[in-house]
């Protein structure tokens, strides 16, 4: 049981002085977690503290590979509505 | 006949009126005590005057937030881009103090020195504190200010004063949590993500706490406030009168910057900024309380430099590396500079109280405002040429004397290649940014400009090259007075506040 960040992360170091287990080490292009030493928080908080302050949708997942904080979830932005915007961003 | 010069009213205390509204529409620092503005008067970022002549940096040593907003992006950044919270190079606090000393040696004009983000300093209290610390022993003549939207300040109050701290500014964009859930999504707060009313109401209890706290301190404090239309428009007047009762002592109210290509929320749902008009009208709405400050750049978060002017090309990482900074005589140097610059200040500003003094018994006209635009590269005169300015001052005058009321850029955010535009030449897009203005003062003009401006019913005019800003701007409105140019009392523009 351990989650991960992927390589969306922006290295705002917010999760990495909250994890109880001292998981989260920065590394060359992004944080990371190490599976060993990641409990998901169990036993020490109700959420897990890296996936709870993070402010960048699908950069943590859990322990089956699916997004903790899902498109819209954080920003409120609809994903079709971010999807129609980048997509004319690209077309101009 | 002759105007007074609204900005340069004395201060409250010797001018012998302890009304805070002492002068009507005197926004800039002529309300605040002596002590007070004692304090202020070297700090660019407090005054219109000061920022003409010391210069502030901003150390990107935060990257960590604990909320978001509505209007932020942690994804974004653009090197082409200058507004807040966007920056390009993160600093360890090691590097952060070398920049920092590396600056102040280079540019002895540099007095303080800002930690704004990205993210909330606060949020990174292990990096912000161990910049603050070194540099309040190693360079004690910079003064250190700190920007935060108060979630953590409560517990940050006490180590905040115990280093060379100036001012704190708080973000508060609003006293209501039914609208603070229309701004702040979410909170972190004791381990958990807190989302809309119950997340905002947590804020804005911290931001209130927080600022009574600075201010039983005798920390100074600023409060800005993003100004986003339909949601807190209406709002921040009253945002004002609290904060200003609390003891802060200056608001600045700043744009809505929201672009779909920022990714933010607001960019992406198409909500708009507010106009030049709609800031002017609610700044002189709030003003009635509160020493307002119009002349915020909004300035990316790792500025250097004047503002207006971003040096931060000449401290990148690698350059601050080769850079052997002997920081004791760079103090000597700077006590030298610093103190001819405050000489200078307060001989002009001396001038200027006594011209003032002189026209306060002037007989009032009965003419409507006029709003004009000066193309100016400092010191307050009109010493720059139309083609060469990236932004205009913009003054109001009216029969109660003359008012800075706002700078206006003309490559709006973004200083990128002109493909990214809308099509627009660089002069048709000047022309809009002077919207309202009747006339523009500058040292020089060429022909198509003075064309352009001409057919928008914008007066161009060269004949006051090189004069006080003020001076000018009186006399070319008695000009158009006595040209009856000013009879039709409806106007083309907004009435005085």
């Amino acid at each position: 049981m351990a989650l991960k960040i992927i390589n969306t992360c922006v290295n705002c170091y917010a999760c990495e002085p909250l994890c109880p287990s001292k998981a989260i080490y920065k590394a060359e292009a992004h944080f990371l977690i190490n599976p060993r030493k990641c409990t998901e928080c169990d036993g020490d908080y109700d959420t897990p503290q890296c996936a709870t302050i993070c402010p960048i949708e699908g950069a943590i997942l859990d322990a089956k590979g699916m997004e903790i904080n899902p498109p819209g979830s954080l920003t409120g932005i609809p994903p079709e509505k971010m999807a129609e915007a980048m997509a004319a961003l690209q077309a101009h | 006949m002759e105007l007074p010069v609204l900005n340069e009213t004395p201060a409250a205390s010797a001018g012998g009126c302890s009304s805070h509204s002492c002068g009507s529409s005197d926004d800039q620092l002529g309300h605040l005590s002596d002590e007070i503005r004692a304090k202020v008067e070297n700090h660019p970022c407090y005054s219109e005057d000061a920022h003409h002549y010391f210069a502030r940096m901003h150390v990107a040593v935060a990257p960590a937030c604990n909320i978001q907003c509505h209007y932020c992006n942690r994804k974004y950044d653009c090197s082409n881009e200058s507004r807040p919270g966007v920056v390009s190079e993160l600093l360890t606090p090691d590097q952060a103090v070398k920049k920092t000393m590396a600056v102040a040696a280079t540019i002895p004009q540099m007095t303080v020195l800002g930690i704004a983000g990205p993210g909330d300093p606060l949020a990174n209290p292990d990096r912000t504190f161990e910049t603050f610390r070194r540099l309040s022993e190693d360079a004690p003549d910079i003064k250190l200010c700190v920007s935060t939207n108060g979630l953590a300040l409560p517990e940050s109050v006490e180590e905040l004063s115990k280093h060379n701290i100036d001012h704190v500014t708080i973000t508060i964009n609003c006293v209501d949590p039914e609208i603070g859930a229309q701004i702040y999504p979410w909170i972190f707060w004791e381990n958990k993500r807190i989302k809309g009313v119950e997340g905002a109401r947590i804020l804005i209890e911290q931001q209130q706490k927080g600022l009574e706290m600075l201010v039983a301190k005798g920390i100074l404090v600023k409060v800005n406030s993003v100004m986003i239309p339909g949601i807190n428009d209406k709002h921040l007047a009253e945002v004002s009168k609290i904060v200003k009762t609390k003891g802060a002592f200056l608001h600045n109210v700043m744009p809505l910057i929201a672009e779909a290509e920022h990714g933010t929320f607001f960019g992406v749902m198409g909500q708009r900024g507010p106009t030049q008009d709609e800031l002017m009208d609610l700044q002189d709405a709030c003003s009635g309380d509160m020493n307002m400050m119009r002349h915020c750049r909004q300035c990316r978060a790792d500025a250097v430099g004047l503002l207006g002017e971003d040096r931060g090309d000449e401290f990148t990482l690698d350059k601050i590396e080769e850079m052997e900074i002997d920081y004791q005589s760079a103090m000597v140097k700077r006590k030298v500079i610093h103190e001819a610059i405050a000489e200078e200040m307060h001989s002009k500003r001396a001038k200027k109280d006594e011209a003032a003094a002189k026209h306060a018994e002037a007989k009032k006209l009965d003419t409507r405002p006029v709003l004009m635009a000066i193309a100016t590269s400092g010191q307050g005169v009109i010493n720059q040429h139309f083609g060469h300015a990236k932004e205009f001052l913009i003054y109001e005058a009216s029969p109660n004397g003359v008012r800075f009321m706002s700078h206006r850029k003309t490559d709006l955010y973004c200083s990128g290649d002109d493909t990214c535009g809308d099509g627009e030449s660089v002069l048709q897009r000047t022309i809009r940014a002077l919207e309202g203005c009747e006339v523009v003062l500058c040292s020089k003009i060429g022909y198509e400009p003075w064309d352009m401006l001409e057919k928008a019913g914008i007066q161009p005019n060269g004949e006051h090259a090189m004069e006080p800003i003020e001076e000018a701007v009186m006399a070319v409105y008695e000009e158009m007075a006595a040209a009856g140019k000013l009879d039709d009392a409806e106007g083309r523009i907004r009435a005085t506040a």
